[in-house]
């Protein structure tokens, strides 16, 4: 039983899959680098490198075998980062590549299916939600700057959005959990967001100037709630108290409370 | 008031807007125009929920709260004193693309008390909308309220820049609303409704990538509910008219909150009808995504929507001889009407079992609540003589729990415990 390791990537993880099919490996675990659970010591480590090739050539594969949303629901199951996901991916590729059931790949509930599509569905509902829960804070030389800390890594998967939504502002977005952002650049469209890391996060934001519409935006939303109605359930069914820390608005007391 | 600032006439001008409940920006996706700001996403996205957990999606703002009409159950009624802003376009514009910028907001719900005339007043709501759009190519989603007799040509120019407009239907009949709001009536309100439906109708017809988008999330209204003793008959009967007819995106539903001491209204101290107020969205939600007809969720017979079970649960203890359904057979149709099976997990069923059949863990998995759903559904190990629904069995079944009484040892009063019936 080998405990293989890979660089927490999806590239790297298809090329995990690519080796265990062409090497006949036995994998036990697969673990991204990222985890800090302690090691299985009754497995044997093994390392898998990331390659770009084999990468694309597993991509055609589940795009043949099975669909290009298959394969775009792996990567976002892959961004939950929760235990042993990379497990139960195997386990489902395998059905899809054994040829058994020519129908397989198409059935959403069978028993190796039905776990990952709950979970992308979960990932998917916290990047759609991060899309609106994201707060742009002003710094003094006119760049967007947004701290979030979402349950799963949906950095990647928000980019595009305010990409085109913001295509002519200068805009950053740190994920500071997992300590990586991105940086857009406005002036020149034909540069995309790159990757960035901060080294020290508090001194970034200590350094913001007092922005007005940050009060403002907090008047609105004191002023818009109906004090007749109020209902704390539905709210923190609606926005749970994890995101509060990130959104102004949540950083005063209702005015009636 | 000329040196009122900024920060006072937002605390008032969206304090008065508050009872508008429409707050989606769904319905229209469009992508940022070149060299401007902002985009629309056509699922629609929430921003934040403020306390009373309604989402915040938009800027909702009145442009003025100075009304010349005087509609009993309103707050910015002529005959209220209270504080009177108008913010000045340049204000509004200012304020909506600050916010959009730092992701606050998906864009502008503007509305208006009445100034002067409707015209008048349209004519501010059309300016705002023209310059975000024209000088500041703004891509974000804007919902414009159609005042009731602003003239054709300027709802038309709503029509070109707005994702949405509405015009509040607000009290169910006609004969209440002329009483409650002398100078209005049904017709009046609809007029521009179904001018813009219209309008709406023509631009779909001659569709090309070249023609501009009118109202491209089309329409939506909204009735308060608990001002006039109707029947929730009436109301989701009207409703169906505004899907059907007038080609309606949304119909809201907003509990009368007392605001005004007025005899013709129920008293400042009776409760919002929240209870009942959520009855009738789950209704109406029964009409839009469940394929449910009006006349099936309320029927003359039963005019009111029972508060204490879910609409859809109390139609299916209605008509036992639907249920309980074999869920490897039956129609889609039929599994979106099971109470604890919901549109996202009937798909799920509907493809899955396809394959293979589908078993009970596999519905706990989907996310299907058995606890409802168990007694509507049966699968091959259940007996032949538990398939058939009791609704009188069923029914205490599906209700809440009572809250259990917690004793308080220190009161006064002598304990007065509930008698075991």
């Amino acid at each position: 039983m080998l405990s293989i390791s890979y660089d927490s990537t999806f590239d790297g993880f298809l090329s995990v899959i690519f080796e265990i099919y062409r090497q006949h490996l036995d994998a036990g675990e697969i673990r991204p680098d990222r985890s800090t659970a302690p090691c299985n010591l009754f497995m044997q480590p093994f390392r898998v490198e990331t390659s770009e090739e084999s990468a694309q050539r597993l991509k055609r594969a589940i795009v043949n075998q099975a669909s290009a949303e298959i394969l775009d629901l792996l990567r976002v199951v892959l961004c939950s980062e929760e235990d042993g996901v990379e497990m139960k991916i195997l386990a489902y590729l395998r059905k899809v590549f054994d040829g058994n059931d020519p129908h397989y790949a198409k059935n959403p509930t069978s028993d190796e299916m039905l776990p990952l599509y709950m979970i992308a569905r979960a990932v998917r509902r916290e990047e759609g939600g991060m899309l609106g829960m994201l707060r742009f804070d002003r710094t003094a030389d006119g760049t967007y700057f947004a701290e979030i800390e979402p349950k799963y890594n949906i950095l990647g998967m928000m980019v595009p959005h305010f990409r085109g939504r913001f295509a002519n502002e200068r805009w950053a977005i740190y994920d500071s959990k997992r300590g990586f952002g991105v940086y857009y650049n406005g002036q020149d469209p034909s540069q995309g967001p790159v990757e960035i890391t901060i080294p020290d996060l508090q001194q970034v934001k200590a350094a913001a100037p007092k922005d007005d519409f940050v009060k403002l935006w907090q008047d609105y939303y004191q002023s818009i709630a109906i004090k007749e109605r109020e209902n704390p359930r539905l709210l923190r069914s609606c926005l749970p108290v994890r995101y509060w820390k990130h959104l102004p608005e949540r950083q005063i007391a209702p005015s009636w409370s | 008031m000329a040196c009122m600032d900024v920060r006072e006439k937002l605390n008032i001008l969206s304090a008065a807007a508050k009872y508008d409940v429409s707050c989606s920006s769904s319905g229209s996706g469009r992508q940022a125009p070149k060299g401007g700001l902002g985009s629309a996403c056509s699922a629609g996205i929430c921003h934040t929920w403020s306390s009373d957990g309604r989402c915040i999606s938009l800027l909702k703002v009145l442009m003025s709260n100075a009304c010349k009409y005087d509609c009993a159950y309103c707050i910015n009624r002529r005959s209220n004193d209270i504080p009177r802003a108008t913010f000045t376009p340049k204000e509004l514009i200012n304020l909506t693309l600050e916010f959009y910028r730092r992701n606050y907001i998906e864009g502008l719900f503007l509305s208006s008390a009445v100034v002067g005339s409707p015209d008048r007043t349209m004519e501010m709501l059309v300016q705002v909308a023209r310059e975000l759009r024209t000088v500041h190519k703004f891509g974000g989603y804007i919902h414009l309220k159609a005042i009731p007799g602003a003239s054709r040509e300027l709802l038309y120019q709503a029509g070109l820049y707005a994702d949405r407009s509405s015009v509040n239907i607000e009290i169910p009949t006609d004969r209440a609303l002329q009483y409650l709001a002398p100078e209005k009536n049904h017709a009046s309100i609809l007029a521009p409704m179904n001018f813009l439906a219209e309008r709406k109708l023509e631009y779909h017809g001659e569709c090309s990538r070249y023609t501009p988008k009118f109202l491209p999330a089309g329409q939506s209204t909204q009735m308060i509910v608990g001002a006039a003793g109707e029947t929730d008959l009436q109301i989701l009967t009207l409703s169906n008219g505004f899907y059907k007819q007038q080609q309606m995106k949304r119909v809201y539903f907003s509990g009368y909150v007392p605001l005004n001491a007025d005899k013709r209204l129920p008293a400042l101290t009776t409760k919002p009808p929240l209870a009942r107020e959520h009855r009738l969205y789950q209704a109406d939600w029964l009409m839009r995504f469940y394929k449910f007809g009006y006349d099936e969720v309320v029927d003359p017979a039963h005019p009111n929507l029972d508060l204490e079970l879910d609409p859809k649960a109390a139609w299916a203890l209605r008509h036992p001889e639907f249920f309980p359904i074999d869920i490897q057979t039956a129609d889609y149709e039929m599994l979106l009407r099971v109470p604890g099976i919901g549109v996202k997990s009937a798909q799920l069923i509907a493809s899955g079992r396809r394959f293979s059949k589908i078993r009970l863990e596999q519905l706990k998995k989907m996310g299907v609540v058995l606890k409802r759903a168990q007694y509507f559904i049966y699968h091959p190990d259940t007996p032949a003589s538990l398939r058939r629904l009791y609704p009188e069995m069923v029914r205490p079944l599906l209700l809440p729990k009572p809250k259990s009484l917690q004793l308080d040892l220190f009161a006064d009063q002598p304990l007065a415990l509930p008698v075991a019936s």
